[in-house]
């Protein structure tokens, strides 16, 4: 009403609130001092500023306070069902940001009870966010629970390196141990929220650790050593190699400085051969230009788009973030979603299109419908999957999808709008591919290196016929992975945590993530251990500090330079226009299928989170929840 | 106390320590030098004395045996010997020999500073689980 006065702060207001308060803990139990929310309990906050002082509280019936069953919704969460006030705050966000319906409500006034209705696993990607939601202490972590109080641990900002997407995390620390990874507001990639593998896969950080070198001896046995010895090693095998054939591989989780410092050390002794683990076809302009392999339009650009178009990716699994905002704009803005891939359950209803290739050339010719609601859409993106990159067929696949970026763009209404998006898998992919890695292993296959670096190089896509007879494999690296295990030396470094270092996601957007504990035992900071390792070759490169590593980066591309921000990328009519025929049409194609389908494939990835034990019971419960006969199959 | 009766001593102390040299020698070793009636000697090869010629407190006095050589402790005496030696008791253990039970550890002297002495370690599980590399994968 206008001119009416609020009073917020009159003696009835504090009056009344303390009233709501006496209500509010007449059901909630005073267990504060084992509960894992103390210290950060809403609860707590609002009944230290408006409760009162004492309790009226008298159980004149003797018949002790309201208490619920705890729920058993998976290895994530925990339940203490007693604690929770009903504000229904996970179930909206179950329903609505991660649209999965397993929660609910039963039961009205004081009977009313928050839960699964039958017991059944909280299958969804995004589940530990309701842990951050959830007011009191009815819902908290498994994994977490009883460990450390939130007055203990000291918060440190970092990236996440789970996917592309760089979830902006902060990591809880304490005694030099990672006790909990929480998400970061940041609107333009995560909200705030983060996936169920960058929050629990914290464990895998203390188990599987490189903490010694290893030197493999004569009798193919890697055996603990010093660093000196394990670096004369490599300077021996070094000196034994043809300089020109000495590759390097970086690996999902590398970091820009340890990239830039593997390559600059490489090119000095004498080689070219560096790329990714990942691939992207070298058809056309390949990837000299940006807006070839980033995601054009931002993630936080989905939020304008009204047609999403996703080609042979499963955004829900690949870059759970990525996903929730696809379906923050289903939801909001009545955006249309196409999918050309597996029928996979997206959390949101799309046309499917099957996962032939042939209706991906009926689009490019202009033949299938979905082509002119592309040209009407005001603004279409077309999200391009890695594992259709990656497929046989890849640069037929990627020619292709160019080829509807472009026609798509002739009666774009807005010129500046970009069409054409990649979403890649590996946080280091879009770091490497801007710093001039090649991307993917052909080209190191075919040189047959004669000594091979691994920097976290674990997705097991080489083997020893790929590499010169005797060649020497060095893996510089946080986990006892299969990276180590083909490797002669093993150097251990520091995993995300353990290192202040930058990566590039999906979007081309560098981000710094700050060291938050000391690496393990022997482990160093991977761009000091090839520092070390460049003066024994006699190849020293000239950066002592981060700061020169980091100047080294800002000479490569401005865009290491602005942590936080996202370039624009630019040349676009240019880089379409590039065209070198170099496709092979290798006849039938298979059907255009990206590699993680169902929730169960999501959980275990990378190095880290192949060795965390709470994402190994994610799958066990996974698995378990599939024969559960009251829980939802999953699509496909 | 005469004259005579203090050179007699300084005779004895001479003739029970093995001459000019010998005395000189345990005054290098214990800085010390007296005579008295060997008590008894434990199984390490401690010798006991006893004098009351000195005042208590240094009437019973022990000495260490050549093998040692300078790195003698009073913690090389065993529990039986201590407590005659600390006015505990009257008689000696070789006098009075103390019940020797089957639970009764075998004496050790204070190991600290050597090469044997006791080291904590810790009972804790490692925060970070090493890598443990397969053996025979090749």
């Amino acid at each position: 009403m206008k001119g009416m006065k609020v009073k917020t702060d009159s003696p009835v207001t504090r009056k009344a609130r303390e009233g709501v308060m006496e209500f509010l803990l007449v059901n909630h139990p005073l267990d504060c001092p084992i509960c894992d929310q103390g210290g950060e309990c809403d609860l707590q906050d609002q009944s230290m500023a408006f409760g009162s002082d004492r309790s009226r509280f008298t159980d004149n019936a003797f018949t002790g306070k309201r208490a619920v069953e705890d729920k058993n919704i998976g290895p994530l969460i925990k339940t203490i069902m007693t604690r929770c006030i009903h504000c229904t705050r996970c179930i909206r966000f179950a329903s609505e940001v991660a649209g999965v319906d397993d929660l609910g409500t039963s039961g009205r006034g004081s009977d009313m009870q928050v839960g699964t209705y039958v017991e059944k696993m909280f299958k969804s990607e995004l589940s530990g966010n309701v842990i951050d939601l959830c007011p009191v202490g009815a819902l908290t972590s498994k994994p977490y629970a009883f460990t450390t109080r939130p007055w203990e641990t000291r918060r440190i900002e970092s990236i996440d390196v789970m996917d592309a997407v760089g979830s902006n995390i902060v990591v809880s620390m304490r005694t030099n141990e990672v006790m909990r990874i929480l998400p970061r507001l940041n609107e333009d990639i995560n909200e705030e929220w983060i996936s169920d593998k960058s929050r629990f896969a914290y464990d895998g950080l203390k188990r599987q650790r490189l903490t010694t070198p290893f030197v493999r001896n004569n009798s193919g046995e890697l055996v603990a050593t010093d660093w000196e010895t394990a670096l004369f090693d490599i300077a021996q095998r070094v000196k034994d190699a043809n300089p020109a054939t000495i590759a390097g591989v970086a690996g999902g989780q590398a970091d820009l400085e340890a990239m830039v410092c593997l390559k600059d050390m490489i090119n000095r002794l004498g080689s070219e051969v560096l790329c990714t683990e990942e691939a992207f076809p070298m058809i056309n302009s390949g990837t000299d230009f940006r807006s070839n392999y980033v995601m054009n339009t931002t993630i936080a650009g989905i939020e304008e788009s009204d047609l999403v178009f996703l080609v042979g990716t499963n955004p829900r699994l690949e870059g759970s973030l990525v996903n929730a905002r696809i379906r923050k704009s289903w939801v909001h803005n009545e955006m249309c979603v196409v999918l050309l891939g597996a029928p996979v359950d997206l959390s949101y209803d799309y046309q499917y299109l099957g996962d032939s290739f042939s209706v991906l050339k009926e689009i490019a010719d202009g033949s299938h419908p979905i082509a002119k609601a592309l040209a009407d859409a005001d603004k279409p993106m077309i999200i391009l999957g890695s594992d259709a990159i990656q497929h046989n067929n890849g640069s037929l696949i990627l020619d292709t999808v160019k080829r509807i970026a472009k026609n798509t763009k002739k009666s774009l209404n807005h010129p500046d709008w970009k069409v054409f998006n990649v979403l890649h898998r590996n946080a280091s992919q879009v770091g490497a591919l801007d710093m001039g890695y090649k991307p993917g292993m052909d080209s190191l296959k075919c040189d047959k290196p004669s000594l091979l670096f691994l920097l976290g190089a674990d997705a097991d896509k080489l083997n020893n016929d790929d590499l010169h007879g005797n060649a020497g494999v060095i893996y510089i690296g946080s986990h006892g992975d299969a990276g180590a295990q083909m490797a002669d030396v093993v150097l251990p470094a520091a995993a995300y945590t353990e290192k202040d270092a930058m990566y590039v996601n999906t979007e081309g957007r560098a981000q710094v993530g700050r060291q938050a504990v000391s690496p393990p035992g022997m482990a160093r900071h991977d761009w000091k251990i090839i520092r070390a390792l460049s003066e024994i070759l006699g190849v020293s490169l000239p950066y002592d500090k981060l700061s020169d590593v980091r100047g080294r980066l800002a000479e490569i591309s401005p865009t290491f330079d602005r942590p936080g921000r996202v370039e624009e990328t630019g040349f676009d009519n240019v880089s379409d226009d590039v065209t070198i025929d170099k496709i092979t049409h290798t006849g039938a194609t298979a059907p255009v299928v990206p590699a993680l389908l169902k929730l169960r494939d999501f959980y275990m990835t990378d190095p880290i989170s192949r060795s965390s034990l709470t994402m190994a019971k994610c799958v066990q419960a996974y698995d378990e929840a599939e024969a559960n006969p009251y829980s939802k199959p999953e699509a496909i | 106390m005469s004259l005579f009766q203090k050179i007699g001593n300084i005779g004895k102390i001479f003739r029970q320590n093995g001459g000019l040299v010998g005395s000189y020698l345990k005054l290098f070793r214990t800085d010390d030098l007296k005579w008295g009636t060997l008590v008894g000697e434990d199984k390490y090869g401690n010798k006991y004395f006893q004098n009351d010629y000195y005042f208590m407190g240094r009437n019973r006095w022990v000495e260490y045996p050549l093998s040692v050589g300078h790195d003698y402790d009073a913690s090389q005496v065993p529990p039986e010997w201590h407590r005659w030696l600390q006015y505990i008791a009257d008689e000696p253990p070789s006098q009075l020999p103390l019940p020797k039970r089957k639970w009764m550890a075998d004496h050790t002297e204070n190991l600290s500073g050597t090469e044997r002495c006791y080291v904590p370690y810790s009972t804790t599980r490692p925060k970070v689980e090493a890598w443990v590399p397969p053996k025979n994968n090749l």
